[in-house]
């Protein structure tokens, strides 16, 4: 790439200023402003991190800079990239602009790329977009940033179709469509949200390197401040539509001024690292719960493969492991590891192939239709998508009576109701909440629904599966805090599926750590995740950023400095 | 799945389906109240004739050795002999088959080529008048009954402005048909209607879905013009569910056809089919709707293998 290519950026000043940026949506029930008054700028060279919970606006902002708004968006004030105007811009200075002066990076990698073209072919569009060359030579520069991305075999990649390449590669692809021109500007929109952490430890480390390399501005909106603490050299803090505060990383992760950045960041788990002083948060249920409880969940040596023949995929391998009463069991692992398809196991829903699987004492492949649903009713289940989990043509109401309809037949409507008025009080809900619509209540109130549908039978066993992995960090910390309460009064058991490690450190007393449908290792939370035995653990530890600048930078020094000596090691 | 083995497999589920319509069509045609002979023979019939027509053309036998009998006459491509026309039904068909499908392969084609480019073009002007009016011609094109849509267009377009003739060619061979392409017009036209109407909203629904996708904001996030866009992104993938309902197409088009030929007097299987329910010829009505659910089930066959090429993900079994 030639010096005649790179974008024209002006020699000084801002790549990117947003000066009282406004947006409205005008919706059937009438204008709803977005964003207001945002004003900000980013210098070439430099990562401004625009953090903040969902609906604050940030990704609102992201796409008022790239002009990319919905039909229904108004944008007010103005926004400039290297000196142009893009609010109000047409189409044929916008495209002009986009992926050669700006390009963005989305969150969603399975969904971003065309899925019928192949992908050497969509970075060449982007290439042949801005520049006058030939097909034959878009295809080789194509490959030539697949390289660069660190895809590897670039050349027989460059001809695959997205279905073909792992979420982390796809993201990769689409960094590479974004880098293709040299851009002055680099928006990325929760990149690395929908990825594994070590993917997305790779992924940072790709970006920061491609930043670094080309000088150019990245504009970084996340809600991840582990990602803010790693990558940022400054921040701003939306709000409600509005930017509450700005500043270097340090002072707004270390020393926030603004009343709602100290709540945000009091609300992130924060995992704890050996060596540090070991904070009162670690779980103290582990002493309250008696050491060796009767188990109520048993997998014994559970293999479950899907599919037969050549297709056939072991998706479980020999896995053990117990839940006892009164304990939160943590099922962490990366995607693909197997948590999932474990915890469908001990629920009864997928039959091992091999191995046992004994609930409340009773072997599940010895029951019948009738004890197994007496058994199942001992378990209740919370999942990840608040939305997709409760039936939108029920009231909240009969979402959570379901399971005492099913189960407990005899019981009078009257008292249905007494035993679900009583439940929403448990999971802290108003009690008319019962007669509305799941679709009128917001996410971690939805979830505390799941929750309260889970709990009405009063369970031995909760089945939770990533039941905060949708929710905002403070919203995830009031639904966590009503579990462990609960857990508290009932002593039920509960196998809590997560991938957040931060997350699983502060509300498990003992961990399983799954790769590949094996049982990498297990033990105490406070042990096994702090100071792991096995390299897959220690690597997953070390990919997790943590929300101290500081620190994070000394963690990703030590971990590429891990990682480059497993190389040498590896090639000597 | 491997192209040969998918082909294999695809080749036997169409085989069993087909096995499965003569079955079930056998069985209705021989429950209908009446029976052949009283058609045949007239009103003024006697018991007697009627019982030795039946004895003669096997039908006093019981209905499963009936249908075994046809099964293996099938076996040696023998359809049997219509009653009232006393030709063999393969000719027949073989002699009707080709014009029918002429029209019905004509009314597609016009009938696709018109509305893909209708649907993306109210997808793109979506709650724009001229998606309106393309709404409204469409819901008109659908509800009107293909018979009275014919007659309009004759009256219309062939008599008060005479720029077609009212009447389908009516040579014997496809040669003689294609000599008067004038006379291919209206017929065409009023079997591409509904056609039009159904494929341009399934086409409006799958581009408005499709451009609403993550890719479509990747792409013009790299730069690309929305024409660009449409064309290269997202009109291949709104193509692909349009294909699948192609195939399950046929059938109406058949139908379709039943009514085009017997208003415009095209002498082909619709026409054929019509004559034959009204006299119950049954080893013509069988014939037809043999032909036509072979017809039905290549539709869908080769609607998936185009998916197969078009989507690389169906052939990889991920969608």
């Amino acid at each position: 790439m030639t010096a005649d290519q790179s974008p024209a950026a002006p020699a000084a000043g801002p790549i990117l200023r947003l000066d009282d940026l406004g947006v409205v949506f005008t919706t059937q029930s009438g204008e709803v402003p977005a964003v207001s008054g945002v004003s900000l700028s980013v210098d070439p060279g430099e990562t401004l991190a625009l953090v903040g919970e969902s609906g604050s606006g940030k990704s609102t902002v992201a796409l008022a800079a790239m002009g990319l708004l919905a039909g229904n968006a108004r944008a007010t004030g103005s926004a400039t990239v290297a000196g142009t105007e893009v609010i109000g811009a047409g189409e044929t200075a916008l495209a002009g602009l986009r992926g050669r002066t700006v390009s963005m990076v989305f969150q969603e990698p399975a969904t971003a790329l065309d899925p019928l073209t192949r992908v050497g072919k969509q970075i060449a569009e982007v290439l042949r977009n801005h520049r006058d060359i030939s097909a034959k030579d878009a295809a080789a520069q194509a490959v030539e940033l697949l390289r660069r991305v660190g895809i590897p075999e670039p050349d027989k990649r460059a001809s695959a179709y997205p279905f073909q390449l792992s979420g982390g590669q796809r993201q990769r692809v689409v960094i590479a469509m974004a880098i293709a021109n040299e851009p002055a500007l680099l928006i990325a929109d929760e990149p690395t949200t929908a990825l594994d952490v070590t993917v997305q430890a790779e992924i940072l480390d790709l970006l920061r390197r491609l930043a670094a390399e080309t000088g150019t501005g990245v504009l970084l909106v996340t809600h991840n401040m582990g990602v803010v603490a790693d990558f940022a050299d400054r921040v701003a803090v939306m709000y409600h539509g509005e930017i509450v505060e700005t500043g270097p990383v340090e002072d707004v992760l270390l020393r926030p001024s603004h009343e709602y950045t100290r709540r945000l960041l009091a609300a992130v788990p924060r995992l704890s690292v050996a060596g540090e002083d070991v904070p009162e948060t670690a779980p103290a249920a582990a002493s309250s719960a008696p050491a060796q409880a009767e188990p109520v969940v048993e997998l014994d040596d559970v293999s479950v493969v899907f599919g037969r023949g050549r297709g056939a995929v072991r998706a479980l391998d020999g896995v053990s492991l117990t839940v006892r009463h009164g304990e939160t069991l943590g099922l962490v692992g990366e995607s693909g590891s197997g948590k999932s398809t474990a915890s469908r196991v001990a629920l009864g829903l997928i039959r091992p192939t091999q191995g046992t699987v004994s609930l409340f004492g009773t072997d599940l492949a010895r029951t019948r239709s009738r004890a197994r649903r007496a058994l199942r009713s001992g378990i209740g289940v919370v999942l990840q998508d608040p939305v997709a989990s409760l039936d939108a043509r029920m009231t909240v109401g009969e979402c959570v009576a379901e399971p005492l309809r099913v189960h407990r037949r005899a019981l009078s409507a009257r008292d249905r109701q007494k035993r679900v008025a009583a439940v929403l009080d448990r999971v802290r809900l108003p009690r008319d909440v019962a007669r509305r619509a799941p679709r009128e209540l917001s996410g971690g109130q939805r979830q505390r629904v799941s929750l309260a549908r889970a709990l009405v039978l009063e369970p031995r066993l909760l089945v939770a599966d990533e039941p905060t992995s949708a929710l905002d960090v403070s919203v995830q910390e009031a639904v966590l805090d009503v579990i462990s309460e609960l857990q508290a009064e009932l002593g039920f058991a509960c196998l809590f599926v997560s991938h957040d490690l931060a997350v699983v450190q502060h509300f498990a007393q003992r961990v399983v750590v799954m790769r590949a449908g094996r049982v990498e290792e297990q033990g105490d939370t406070g042990t096994t995740l702090l100071r792991p035995e096995t390299d897959y653990t220690r690597r997953l530890l070390a990919a997790v950023p943590v929300p101290d600048p500081v620190v994070q930078r000394s963690r990703r020094a030590e971990r590429l400095t891990t990682l480059a000596a497993g190389r040498t090691e590896a090639t000597a | 799945m491997s192209t040969p083995t998918y082909l294999i497999r695809r080749a036997l589920q169409a085989l069993a389906v087909i096995l499965i319509v003569t079955i079930v069509v056998f069985a209705l045609l021989h429950a209908l109240p009446g029976g052949p002979a009283r058609g045949i023979l007239g009103p003024q019939a006697t018991a007697q004739q009627i019982a030795a027509f039946d004895h003669e053309q096997g039908l006093d036998k019981p209905l499963p050795v009936q249908y075994l009998y046809y099964l293996g006459q099938l076996a040696h491509g023998d359809l049997g002999t219509s009653y009232t026309l006393n030709e063999p039904v393969s000719q027949l068909i073989t002699e009707r088959l080709p014009k029918t499908l002429l029209l019905t392969v004509l009314s597609a084609i016009a009938g696709l080529l018109l509305a893909v480019p209708l649907g993306m073009w109210q997808a793109v002007r979506r709650n724009k008048p001229v998606d309106y009016v393309i709404t409204t011609l469409s819901f008109i094109a659908y509800s009107t009954p293909v018979y009275f849509l014919g007659l309009i267009l004759v009256l219309v377009f062939s008599q008060a402005l005479p720029w077609f003739p009212s009447q389908a060619p009516q040579g014997h061979t496809l040669g003689q048909v294609l000599s008067d392409p004038q006379g291919l017009v209206l017929p065409i036209a009023a079997g591409a209607a509904s056609m039009v109407a159904v494929f341009s909203r399934y086409m409006r629904a799958a581009t408005l879905e499709n451009l609403s996708e993550d890719y479509v904001r990747t792409a013009r996030a790299g730069g690309s013009r929305s024409r660009a866009i449409l064309w290269r992104h997202v009109f291949r993938n709104s193509l692909t569910p349009v294909v699948a309902m192609l195939g399950y197409y046929v059938p109406v088009l058949f139908g379709g056809a039943l009514v085009v030929e017997q208003l415009f007097n095209y002498p082909g299987m619709g026409l054929l089919f019509w004559t034959a329910a009204q006299s119950s010829d049954y080893p013509v009505l069988l014939g037809c709707v043999l032909i036509i659910s072979v017809a039905t089930v290549t539709g869908t066959l080769i609607a998936d293998i185009v998916q197969r090429i078009i989507d690389p993900r169906v052939k990889a079994g991920r969608a």
